[in-house]
């Protein structure tokens, strides 16, 4: 990876050199931590195109404001707090999805038929997401980044923008709206356990 | 005391109820299968989103990344080499952004017209060796026309330096090249497959087999000349009129810095502004 020299940077370094005019290092910092990135835009917004959009809001958006990181925090942590921050923006001006209201169960069922597929190991994650969209978006931010990513609640907080206590609270109220859900998505990761290729479709 | 909802549990796991209604709730738990059975399905939850599959940023998606960033240090690179202000840099690296808050087009215009007057004989030549040289280009290269583009990295593209180009500089320095040329298609780029289209119709492009190719009317000059502005000096590999999702659109594909970095814009595209449509990068190979 050009301007490493060979030596592996830490993620302030990058951000330094970033700073000082190094073209690469800004790259080498993003494609670092792309895929968590992508994971909470994904799961945050629910849609992979508005999740893209709002990636690279974010990115450009860390590009140029990386002089202001003061170092309160962890990179990733910054980072991870712009990207939600344009994925709830995203949210906010564009209504994506708004026919899906929180603990709506007709709506979750339509999802599961649409994604029924038991053939693929990504099953788990197609109910895991579908279940998500029930949830409201910044409870779904929450429970993103601490549940799945495993973001301390100190951590969660610094990203979200809000208290620990919010955060906690967020969290709880969210796993309490996928208590109905939880046999379905058990079921779904044990028939992702033992599939047989013979299964499933084409979706 | 009645079963307690399963927000209230979820709250007490959380460390959110403490005290006198905590120890309620505990005692509660103790005595009642239900409501501890609720509160392992609550710890269920977690474990159950923890154990999704990651999820893995696709090829198409980071390519456009890859290709926003390449402009966003692009833009840096030249507003510094220009001389420029930070804050012009950070206008002028806007573009990038489809829907960015902060896009200034008056000022992003006014960059445009710095960098021309600093770097007029550069950009005479580059629009020059894009109307008459660019696509002649492409025709040599044949089917390895990507891999060479790629490569530039390592051996720059046969971009005339403004010195060994000082004829061009007779031009008139502001007007593209009378000779530029468009290739008119009938492709409709979807934003999905936009990169793989991409490689596709430059690979067509190459055997001259991509469209009817004609002189560039004034629109198209004007609209090119203002998307590659800040990529100066570049090479255009195609100047196309299509569609994108179905609605017209122009694409320009050209070498920037390492890499080859396509924009789709809009039919309002104009010296005034780009209309960016879409905008990835290529791999420096014909692989999609």
């Amino acid at each position: 990876m050009p301007g490493t020299d060979g030596e592996w940077a830490s993620d302030a370094e990058l951000l330094r050199r970033h700073v000082a005019g190094d073209s690469d290092a800004f790259g080498e910092l993003f494609r670092r931590h792309r895929d968590r990135l992508w994971a909470v835009a994904l799961r945050t917004v629910c849609d992979p195109e508005e999740a893209a959009d709002a990636l690279q809001d974010a990115m450009v958006s860390a590009f140029r404001r990386a002089a202001d990181f003061r170092g309160d925090s962890a990179v990733t942590t910054w980072l991870h707090r712009i990207v939600v921050n344009a994925s709830l923006d995203r949210l906010r001006r564009r209504a994506v999805r708004p026919a899906m209201s929180a603990g709506d169960e007709q709506a979750f069922e339509a999802l599961l038929v649409h994604d029924p597929d038991p053939a693929r190991t990504a099953d788990t994650r197609l109910d895991v997401d579908a279940a998500l969209r029930i949830l409201p978006p910044a409870q779904r931010a929450a429970l993103v980044v601490v549940d799945m990513l495993g973001f301390s609640v100190a951590d969660a907080a610094a990203i979200l923008g809000t208290s620990p206590g919010t955060v906690k609270s967020r969290c709880a109220r969210a796993r309490a709206r996928l208590l109905p859900y939880v046999e379905h998505l058990r079921g779904n990761r044990s028939a992702s356990e033992s599939v047989s290729p013979a299964q499933g479709g084409d979706v | 005391m009645s079963h307690p909802d399963s927000e209230v549990l979820a709250e007490f796991r959380a460390g959110l109820i403490t005290g006198r209604r905590g120890a309620r709730i505990s005692a509660h738990l103790a005595t009642c299968e239900h409501c501890a059975g609720l509160c392992d399905s609550l710890a269920e939850v977690s474990v159950l989103l923890a154990a999704a599959p990651a999820a893995v940023m696709p090829d198409l998606v980071a390519q456009r990344l890859d290709g926003v960033l390449a402009a966003e240090v692009a833009h840096r690179h030249d507003s510094e080499r220009a001389g420029g202000h930070s804050s012009q840099g950070r206008e002028a690296g806007s573009r990038a952004s489809r829907t960015g808050p902060g896009r200034q087009p008056g000022r992003h215009r006014n960059f445009r017209l710095v960098a021309l007057r600093v770097l007029a004989p550069a950009a005479a030549a580059v629009l020059l060796a894009a109307g008459g040289y660019g696509l002649t280009r492409i025709g040599a290269a044949g089917p390895s026309s990507s891999a060479a583009a790629g490569s530039a990295a390592s051996a720059p593209p046969e971009v005339p330096s403004p010195a060994s180009a000082s004829h061009a500089v007779a031009l008139p320095a502001i007007e593209a090249p009378a000779n530029l040329q468009v290739v008119i298609s009938g492709t409709d780029y979807r934003r999905a497959t936009l990169a793989q289209q991409l490689q596709h119709e430059l690979q067509l492009s190459a055997r001259k087999a991509a469209g009817t190719v004609q002189p560039a009317p004034a629109s198209v000059k004007a609209c090119e000349l203002m998307v590659t502005s800040g990529i100066s000096p570049g090479t255009l590999l195609l100047l196309e009129t299509a569609h994108f999702q179905g609605q017209p659109a122009i694409v320009i594909v050209a070498v920037s810095g390492h890499q080859r970095v396509a924009w789709v814009v809009g039919s309002a595209c104009s010296a005034a502004g780009e209309d960016l449509l879409a905008m990835t990068s290529l791999p420096g190979t014909s692989a999609a």
